[in-house]
């Protein structure tokens, strides 16, 4: 490089200069000046969703695996957390603590919402993983009867997770013509899955093709289904490749809004404030229900704390959380002080300090 | 280099032939480059691919320590013990072989050896994957986090390994032969990352595991300033500093600190610089995404959380790296005949181009072409690691094979 002689003062000169660019490049640009002229403005655009009077929920199933070794070594042994999940041998057999040998279970919960005028309409929210496992599930709660009368309005895939989707033929094999929500973002082996198409390699099939109607739901607005029940859909891309994830929005009268999730991939926080936004009656949201995708393997990760901090400054009354909510952070909310209600820890659930499986959540 | 230069460096030494004219000279060098960079993503991490490494943090871990040994072998040991004769003679793609055989080698075996079963066994278990399986951590998550905490490592190291032969010129050690000189900067860099690391990230394995390490680890001293409790917020300003020694190298060429006559003012400043354009990178950066996403929310996830804000800062950083290097390596840091401060201000408007079109061109075709997942904010991927290797294959082509079929050495005596 050239050598150039310069004086101390035309360094000290160009030093000063430095500093002002400087100043304004970084600091200066996010001075409240700047601030106020480029960052986006708060829009809030909240939909009437309505009312509803009452609204149970019972969990069929939040026990998606019951090894959490053997399903992470599933997923090592097929490369990580971005493998797509529909070419993972995922483990059937010799599991002690499994359901028939089997590690694999899944998430589905029964939604029943009475309306302002007394009527009542229940959903089903998620089709699990091992048919098997979720066939008897759904017939100890009688949700298989409720399937094969037509009492289930629609069934509401949160995403297309294999515990929270590959089960589907349990609950096709009651009704073939149910109607399907499902969020943007689906993959074409999902569709095909629907229609009776096999993975071996994943060990799922589906005996019984879907003949009803399928409805993809974007994040461009709230989707209202009925007074008071909306589905709000979110573009996050999720592990095991996977993309898109919905969840309930329940206004229930004298209460507040209720959310009802699958896994909540988008995060419980980026969830509120959404609906805060979008919801009329956003502000004051009473409970959340479901998975919270927080340590679903038992793993930690400090960004999870910045999570429990902030928990605590929405007001939410009740936190009937399970599933991917882990049992870690299930021990950290409580000590945090948050509601968390508390189950019963049966049917293959193995603690009770959240909502395990048979458990119910009356919002009323 | 300057008359006053205290070190010589054979990557500023080496005098190189053209061998094909411009532009098809750069342009076939990016092709091939990212030819070789794809195939290597295919092999090792692609999670479609052969060995699927990139789990994400496991594959991720290697390609960080990759950059670093290479900084290692060029700047530090001057490539050490290889002689200027061989240096010289070889065929570039015997030099290109061999070094980069010896780059993955001692990669595997500070991995391997240094971390996981001296340093992880004997002193801090959260850098050995068997060490924290035998705690009762899964397998996999093992894996994962003493990879996490090898790479974090890697990531202050690739900030303080280059700047003490970049802007120090080795001092106070420029005197030494090799190996002394490389044996005593590698060292002290080592130290001092050693130090950074205990400050920067410890406090992150406070936190990490249940129930918090309160004995072991301080709390993490940026939470009431920057809302997270993660070291995501170091890992983005540190990876921006990363970038800011590479753009003065090469971009700027040292300006304007390389008109400091005498050492070590010339490497004080040099570093203070760095310093301030790393911040000023980070800040910029952490402003845009307020500007386009809205302002980060706390305890929120992806797009939204603060954490995930200050770690694409450093994503973005490294975007601007990889255009930059493009330019420096393959289109001779162009323009080369305006004055320093025309050249630079030329240099950075197309950097500022080209990282925009790289930006979108990246999460455009990284699904098709990498097999990761469509979006920005994605919890298990990370855009550093496919970039940061296709980085260390531009310095694996120009430094170990001096840019061959381009460009070649020219040999005394010959034509």
């Amino acid at each position: 490089m050239e050598e150039q002689n310069i004086s101390r003062r035309s360094f000290v000169k160009g030093m000063a200069l430095g500093t002002v660019v400087g100043y304004f490049a970084s600091a200066g640009l996010s001075s409240t000046v700047f601030k106020k002229a480029l960052l986006p403005k708060e829009k809030l655009e909240q939909v009437d969703i309505g009312e509803i009077k009452s609204l149970k929920l019972k969990v069929i199933s939040e026990t998606s695996w019951y090894d959490n070794n053997v399903f992470l070594n599933d997923v090592k042994g097929a490369g990580g957390l971005l493998v797509n999940q529909y070419t993972i041998p995922w483990t059937t057999e010799m599991v002690k603590s499994g359901y028939k040998g089997s590690n694999l279970g899944g998430f589905s919960t029964l939604i029943e919402a009475e309306f302002m005028d007394g009527t009542k309409k229940k959903f089903l929210l998620d089709s699990g993983w091992s048919s098997d496992w979720m066939e008897k599930r759904y017939k100890d709660e009688g949700v298989d009867e409720m399937l094969a009368k037509k009492q289930i309005e629609f069934l509401v895939q949160s995403h297309e997770h294999m515990d929270h989707f590959f089960g589907i033929q349990a609950v096709l094999k009651y009704n073939q013509n149910i109607p399907i929500y499902v969020p943007k973002g689906f993959y074409q082996e999902g569709f095909d899955l629907l229609k009776g198409k096999a993975f071996p390699e994943a060990k799922v099939k589906n005996d019984y093709p879907h003949k009803g109607t399928i409805t993809v739901l974007d994040s461009s607005k709230v989707n209202v289904l009925y007074p008071g029940i909306a589905l709000m859909t979110f573009d996050v891309p999720i592990i095991l490749r996977v993309f898109g994830e919905q969840a309930f929005v329940f206004n229930v009268k004298d209460k507040g809004i209720v959310l009802v999730t699958g896994c909540c991939h988008m995060g419980i926080i980026s969830y509120m404030e959404a609906v805060r936004k979008k919801v009329k009656g956003g502000e004051k949201i009473y409970a959340v229900q479901g998975g919270l995708h927080i340590s679903p393997f038992e793993d930690w990760d400090p960004q999870y704390d910045d999570l429990i901090l902030a928990f605590n400054k929405y007001g939410v009354q009740k936190i009937g959380a399970n599933h991917c909510t882990g049992y870690i952070t299930a021990e950290k909310m409580i000590k945090a002080g948050l509601p968390m209600v508390r189950g019963t820890a049966r049917y293959m659930t193995k603690r009770d300090i959240y909502l395990g499986n048979g458990d119910e959540l009356l919002i009323a | 280099m300057s008359e006053h230069s205290l070190d010589t460096l054979w990557l500023e030494e080496r005098k190189r032939i053209d061998l094909i004219k411009q532009p098809l000279r750069g342009i076939a060098g990016v092709v091939l480059a990212f030819a070789v960079f794809m195939g290597l993503w295919w092999v090792f991490m692609d999670p479609r691919g052969w060995l699927r490494w990139y789990t994400p943090q496991y594959g991720y871990m290697y390609i960080r320590w990759l950059l670093i040994v290479a900084i290692w072998q060029a700047y530090i040991f001057n490539f050490w013990p290889f002689k200027r004769k061989w240096m010289e003679e070889s065929h570039p793609l015997k030099k290109g072989i061999v070094l980069t055989f010896i780059n993955f080698a001692i990669t595997g075996l500070l991995i391997w050896g240094f971390y996981y079963y001296f340093f992880g066994k004997l002193a801090i278990p959260y850098f050995s994957w068997p060490e924290l399986q035998k705690t009762g951590l899964s397998d996999f998550f093992s894996r994962e986090y003493s990879s996490l905490a090898i790479l974090m490592m890697a990531a202050i190291a690739s900030w303080l390994s280059p700047i003490w032969p970049a802007a120090f010129e080795n001092y106070p050690w420029h005197g030494l032969k090799q190996p002394a000189k490389g044996i005593t900067v590698f060292c002290v860099t080592f130290l001092l990352t050693t130090y950074i690391f205990f400050i920067c990230m410890h406090p992150h394995y406070r936190v990490l595991f249940y129930p918090w390490q309160e004995f072991t680890a301080a709390f993490p001293w940026w939470y009431d300033s920057f809302r997270t409790l993660s070291g995501n917020f170091n890992v983005g300003w540190i990876m921006c500093a990363t970038v800011a020694v590479w753009l003065s190298e090469m971009t700027l060429e040292q300006y304007p600190f390389r008109l400091i006559k005498n050492q070590p003012w010339r490497g004080i400043g040099g570093f203070v610089f760095i310093l301030l354009l790393a911040l000023i990178f980070f800040f910029l950066f952490v402003f845009m995404q307020d500007v386009v996403w809205g302002v980060s929310v706390e305890g929120a996830k992806r797009l939204m959380a603060p954490d995930w804000r200050y770690l694409h800062a450093g994503e973005l950083a490294i975007l601007v790296l990889g255009v930059a290097m493009i330019l420096f390596f393959y289109f001779d840091n162009w323009p080369r005949k305006f004055s320093t401060e025309v050249n630079i201000l030329i240099r950075v408007a197309i950097i500022i181009v080209g990282t925009i079109v790289f930006h979108w061109l990246y999460y455009k075709v990284s699904p098709a072409l990498l097999g990761t997942q469509a979006g920005y904010s994605h919890p298990q991927q990370f855009p550093m690691a496919p970039i940061i290797l296709l980085i260390n294959v531009l310095l694996y082509h120009n430094w170990f094979m001096d840019g061959w079929p381009g460009k070649r050495i020219k040999v005394e005596g010959s034509k």
